[in-house]
């Protein structure tokens, strides 16, 4: 049993303020992490922070990712590496092309780990089979990079990328924010399609309903910048039961 | 407007004083400079025209031309007596003939312009006719590489019938110390034509457009500008679009792309006059500035005499987008790769407008061979697509 990740009295900042304040988090290599936590608790600067989102000014602290502290990293590095986040509120970018835009991520990092890069008929067989699965209409290939998508068409194309990108270290922030019951499901599959035992998962949600489809193995609390609990699955239940304010730290 | 001959242009010029550093229209062009430096006038000898698959200009004499295109130099011409440029004035001075091309049929003409001549002045103008009620496609493009200093003031007097269609697209990249260009057009829309204009003005060296264009009733006219400089160059678009009558459309939006200390222009007025209720005009100006040399000049400008009229103007300037830059980043996609994207993004809105596909496709190939050629600009970059196979179409 080893850790993925290790976050070590992590303080960061957005502007002057602190928003995480010492949290220390360790995360178990295959297995799925949920963090839950109220309204403002740090959960999104989390996310953030170990993806090295420019907001965010990391003032003390590691975060070692396969025993390495990636805090001076750029961020295409920690991606190279093997880090995904599935972003709460993906960008639209117009003019640049869907499948462009992926083929090139695919590319680099097929690249990055010597492998040799796909062409675009490799490319766009299996970025279309993947998408047929996820559900997304064929067209959302090849239009601009989420532009115009709706917001369920938004999580399954985060999703698309994550299958097509295989990542080691996946952190999924709300992506069941929107979405209606056939996208959770299709989105929910395509993460277990991807958990292979190996790969670990940090699920970031305000809800328990996605955890009806991915199942936790862990579930922390997140509360003003802490991890304030770490427990199995049946936290989930209690929390949903009694709300945040009654949490005491473990 | 009136056909009037030379001694009529002068009295015309004699009215306007050359530009200087105080003229509105070159205020941010150091358009003296220019004016200021000794020329030698090319000596434009008529030659005859041998059978080629597109137009070619060489320091402004018709050198080929397809077969059948009706071709000729003409001393008496069609000029406005309104435009904002004293250049214009005076290249027509410059010019005792202009060529024309009177266009009868549905056709798709590509002029190539090319200059050889060191440190001289080559003037010259070209008028464009079209039939009623036809669709043209003219596309021009340059090769400059062997006219070092020289400056080229040439220009079109485009004279659009009733019910034509006209779509322009001029393709440019500039190559410090070749030639400079000052490009000053007038273009007549009548009843119910319209008129689609894409510039495309890249490079790291000087160079300006000014264009005035006339609407008349029920006629539309887009003007698409796609700007990219860098060096320490200053390059843009003057213009004036006039709506002289009621129910004219007109649309016109630059983007601009600034590296190292380059500067840009939009300069651009929309006039509507106390006959042209019911316009419907549009103007915006986008700038991305690449790093903290680059300058933009923008000045949309309404001037509205009538109120039954739909209009609005705007500008930005600004950087990449952060967030898009950083969710492509994420993707680990590298910091220049991404920044790349994005630029060929805020091209491509403008580039791909362009319906006709092997125009188009040069366009992008002008701009990505000026794009990721950065550092390494040769003058080839002006010479790309002049084989027959390409400018031949």
């Amino acid at each position: 049993m080893s850790n993925m990740v290790e976050i070590k009295n992590l303080h960061a900042n957005i502007g002057e303020k602190n928003i995480l304040k010492g949290l220390d988090l360790a995360l178990e290599s295959g297995k799925v992490h949920v963090i839950m936590g109220p309204n403002g608790a740090g959960k999104s600067t989390l996310s953030k922070a170990i993806v090295g989102h420019y907001d965010i000014e990391v003032k003390e602290g590691e975060i070692l990712y396969k025993g390495e502290n990636i805090i001076d990293e750029e961020p295409e590095v920690r991606a190279l590496k093997g880090i995904f986040l599935s972003f709460q509120n993906p960008v639209e970018i117009p003019g640049v092309s869907n499948a462009y835009f992926l083929r090139t991520a695919v590319n680099a990092k097929r690249k990055f780990e010597g492998k040799e890069e796909l062409n675009a008929a490799e490319f766009l067989r299996e970025a279309k089979a993947l998408a047929l699965e996820l559900g997304m209409k064929p067209e959302l290939i090849t239009r601009s990079l989420n532009e115009g998508f709706s917001g369920g068409e938004k999580k399954r194309n985060e999703t698309l990328q994550m299958l097509m990108l295989e990542p080691d270290f996946i952190i999924l922030d709300e992506i069941d924010s929107g979405l209606d019951i056939d996208a959770l499901r299709a989105v929910s599959e395509g993460i277990n399609k991807i958990k292979d035992g190996k790969r670990t998962f940090l699920i970031i949600t305000h809800y328990s309903r996605i955890l009806d489809y991915v199942k936790p193995d862990y579930v922390h609390v997140l509360k003003d910048g802490q991890i304030v609990k770490t427990a199995g699955p049946e936290l989930v239940a209690e929390l949903e039961e009694k709300g945040y304010a009654t949490l005491e730290e473990s | 407007m009136s056909s009037i001959i030379l001694a009529d242009i002068i009295n015309n010029a004699k009215t306007i004083p050359l530009p200087t550093k105080k003229s509105e229209e070159y205020r941010y062009f150091d358009i003296e400079s220019y004016l200021n430096k000794e020329y030698m006038l090319v000596d434009k000898q008529k030659k005859p025209i041998t059978e080629a698959a597109y137009i070619e200009i060489v320091d402004g004499v018709v050198e080929k031309a397809p077969k059948g295109l009706n071709i000729s130099y003409v001393t008496e011409r069609e000029v406005t007596d309104e435009h904002f440029d004293p250049l214009y004035y005076v290249g027509h001075l410059l010019c005792s003939q202009a060529i024309q091309i009177e266009l009868e049929d549905d056709t798709n003409v590509k002029i190539l312009h090319r200059y050889t001549q060191q440190k001289s002045l080559i003037p010259y103008r070209v008028v464009v006719k079209t039939a009623p009620n036809i669709t043209v496609t003219l596309s021009e493009s340059f090769i400059g590489c062997d006219a070092q200093e020289s400056l080229v003031l040439y220009g079109y007097d485009i004279h659009l019938q009733r019910d034509a269609r006209l779509s322009f697209i001029k393709d440019e990249t500039l190559v410090e110390g070749i030639y400079t260009p000052i490009h000053s057009h007038f273009i007549h829309l009548q009843q119910q034509s319209s008129a689609d204009l894409f510039s495309f003005d890249f490079g790291n060296a000087d160079g300006l457009q000014l264009i005035q264009a006339k609407l008349l009733q029920n006629s539309h006219f887009n003007a698409h500008h796609l700007l990219y400089t860098k060096g320490a160059s200053k390059r843009g678009t003057i213009s004036k679009i006039i709506h002289a009558q009621k129910d004219a459309k007109s649309s016109q939006k630059a983007k601009n792309i600034l590296g190292d200390k380059g500067r840009g222009i939009f300069d651009a007025l929309i006039k509507i006059e106390p006959e042209g209720g019911g316009t419907k005009a549009y103007q915006n100006s986008q700038a991305i500035l690449l790093n903290d040399g680059a300058y933009m000049v923008s000045k949309p400008q309404l001037e509205i005499y009538i109120d039954d009229v739909e209009a609005s103007h705007g500008s930005t300037i600004g950087e990449l987008d952060p967030q898009q830059l950083f969710y492509l980043r994420s993707r680990g996609i590298r910091l220049e790769e991404a920044r790349k994207m994005l630029i060929l993004a805020f091209t491509n809105e403008i580039i791909d407008a362009i319906e006709d596909e092997k125009v188009r496709e040069a366009v992008h190939l002008s701009f990505e061979h000026i794009y990721y050629g950065q550092g390494q600009l040769e003058c080839i970059a002006t010479c790309h697509h002049c084989s027959d196979e390409i400018i031949g179409g």
